[in-house]
């Protein structure tokens, strides 16, 4: 929930019950206020038909009833309360209230009883709760208005900053740069923000330089025990040592696959690649295709072609790789006989191939050194490293999806 | 063919210069920038294989010197750092090919004899042995004036062999010469065997004989 919600969602609440307790208060003092109001008017009313009575007027009035009677009449106490009278113009019942006074007057002892309509105090409590819930409503409204155009002001910086925060890489060359912001809070974020980016880039470029230096200054010594094993494979060797020996070249080409892989990806993400041109992404997958041919032919592949014109503005080299690097992704991981497929268009180049669903989940796909459980382990598990960063480098979209028994990766240009 | 081999590395050095003479090139090398430098005043090479991270300077520096020197001698640039920067410096400057380490000797080889052809030769040579001629350029085979029909990768496979005759050439160092290094060695081997076979089934019927000798383990090694 957007903090603004949150808070119209409280402020909501609040007014509710405030003005719920507020209006019932008001409620019942403007009851009590009108009760004693109305009873001092009935009882000036008795008081005056008593004086009527006393110059010896005959007092006649629809509400007004006049008993005469005994002294016992005396001893009855004074009544203020509300009856049910039948009102034959609405007709209903409707509420009244009355008061009864025994008086001497003159000599004779009466009972008079006045009466006057009852106000409806339901639609009284309801006329003010309606009121009360208008008032709430429109405090929230105004409030979540103001709140808006307050976070236009206030919160604006934090919203853009967070999200340059998203967009930020510690990759990227940019630091982090954050607009300013006169609160304290905002400011105190903003600067161990900055100060965490800067840290993570250091870290990052500490790791990269080191895994540049690393696989650089491991070249060297793989020459020469590539060399080396080489000059011993010239000799005459008993079967054992050959095996021995073979053991020891294939380890030997892994590891310069490896590190022949990771400085490939350290340059990427440098993005040191300057010989960027235009050129046909179509001829580019010809291009490998034919070199690979003969691996697609001895596997009994069949390869569905569908290649639409398409200039793309990147680097000869890398593109060279990337399509390199799917093409044998393909040709890796399906049987013999299998469906393989690549279409190009203006929006997307996507090579998809039949086979067994992923053995990994599908969010370590990209991830180096991912390899699946029956995976030979001659493959060093960065190809797709390597595809991904390429894409990246392009500002594309790669993305793979299973489908109906599909390996499917998509490009989105 | 005379080379230069600029390289500070010993065992590099003398793997690779041991390999040459096999093959009778005449072979001199330099540790050192200023080395090569001297060599590169005081003589004229065919080929210079020039090793571009050197102690005292970078080798790209040293293709200007080759080049007014003599512009017909051809550069092979070997580097240890991927580097596309330098590739695309050298071969800006002149060089005519570049090589990562590590590499096979079998390449480096067939890569020198390529330039050695391109350049000095004009791309006129043509690779004899036995009564079989090789055009590198048009990948044309025949034996006595007779074709012998081979796809492109059974005469790429060919002339790999016998540019790095009477050497044991392993079955990576061909997957790798082949289709570059990114492909499952499993599947590329069985593809190789295949290549193998229709070759030396092509080259014994024409000619009559197996030039092609596997050796266990290990690789394929070419004689005649």
């Amino acid at each position: 929930m957007r903090l603004l919600s949150k808070i119209s969602y409280y402020h909501f609440g609040l007014s509710v019950v405030v003005l719920g307790v507020t209006g019932f208060i008001m409620f019942l003092s403007l009851r009590a206020e009108i009760s004693k109001e109305i009873e001092e008017q009935l009882e000036l009313q008795a008081a005056m038909v008593a004086e009527e009575l006393q110059i010896g007027k005959n007092v006649s009035f629809p509400l007004v009833q006049i008993t005469k009677g005994n002294s016992n009449l005396m001893k009855l106490p004074k009544v203020f309360t509300d009856t049910l009278i039948y009102d034959k113009l609405q007709n209903a019942h409707e509420g009244y209230y009355y008061f009864k006074e025994s008086k001497l007057i003159n000599g004779n002892y009466y009972r008079i009883r006045v009466m006057t309509t009852y106000i409806g105090w339901g639609s009284y409590s309801r006329t003010i709760s309606y009121i009360f819930l208008g008032i709430a409503a429109l405090l929230t409204l105004l409030g979540t208005l103001i709140n808006y155009l307050i976070s236009r002001g206030i919160w604006r910086p934090l919203l853009v900053n967070l999200r340059r925060m998203k967009d930020y890489s510690v990759s990227s060359d940019d630091g982090l740069q954050l607009i300013s912001t006169d609160v304290k809070e905002f400011k105190e974020m903003n600067a161990v923000m900055v100060d965490l980016a800067e840290r993570g880039k250091k870290e990052y470029m500490a790791l990269k330089q080191f895994t540049e230096n690393a696989s650089h200054e491991i070249q060297t010594p793989l020459s020469i025990l590539k060399t080396r094993l080489e000059s011993i494979s010239q000799l005459p060797l008993e079967p054992n040592v050959v095996h021995l020996l073979g053991d020891a070249k294939t380890a030997v080409t892994r590891l310069s696959k490896v590190s022949t892989g990771l400085l490939l990806l350290a340059k990427l993400e440098n993005d040191t690649f300057v010989d960027k041109k235009w050129l046909a992404l179509d001829e580019v997958v010809r291009r490998n295709l034919e070199l690979q041919e003969d691996l697609f032919e001895y596997k009994q592949l069949n390869i569905t072609l569908n290649l639409s014109p398409k200039q793309v503005f990147a680097s000869t080299s890398l593109m060279d790789i990337l399509i390199s690097n799917l093409l044998a992704n393909m040709l890796n991981n399906t049987n013999d006989g299998a469906n393989v497929a690549i279409t190009l268009d203006h929006e997307k180049i996507v090579f998809s191939n039949t086979g067994i669903p992923l053995s990994f989940p599908e969010s370590k796909l990209f991830t180096r050194f991912t390899k699946g459980a029956g995976a030979n382990t001659h493959r060093n598990g960065l190809g797709l490293s390597i595809v991904k960063q390429i894409c990246s480098n392009n500002n594309w979209k790669i993305s793979y999806n299973y489908k109906d028994e599909l390996h499917i990766f998509e490009i989105e240009f | 063919m005379k080379i230069l081999l600029v390289e500070d590395e010993p065992v590099l050095l003398d793997e690779i210069a041991t390999y040459f003479k096999s093959h009778h090139f005449t072979c001199e090398h330099a540790t050192t920038f200023k080395h090569a430098e001297q060599k590169l005043t005081d003589y004229l090479y065919d080929i210079v294989v020039l090793d571009i991270t050197l102690p005292d300077g970078n080798g790209i520096e040293l293709i200007e010197k080759i080049k007014q020197k003599h512009l017909e001698t051809g550069i092979l640039m070997l580097s240890a750092k991927h580097s596309l920067q330098d590739k695309l410096n050298g071969f800006n400057l002149g060089a005519d090919d570049y090589l990562t380490k590590p590499f096979y000797l079998e390449e480096l080889n067939a890569r020198v004899n390529a330039i050695y052809r391109r350049k000095a030769l004009k791309g006129a040579e043509k690779i004899t042995f036995d009564g079989i001629t090789i055009e590198p350029l048009s990948k044309s085979i025949t034996f006595q004036n007779q074709e012998i029909g081979l796809t492109r990768k059974e005469c790429e496979l060919l002339i790999y062999f016998v540019i790095n005759k009477d050497r044991v050439v392993s079955r990576t160092s061909i997957v790798e010469h082949l289709w570059g290094d990114h492909f499952d060695q499993n599947d590329s081997f069985d593809t190789i065997y295949v290549h193998m076979m229709n070759l030396r089934k092509k080259l014994l019927k024409t000619s009559g004989k197996d030039y092609i000798k596997t050796v266990y383990g290990i690789g394929y090694k070419f004689t005649f």
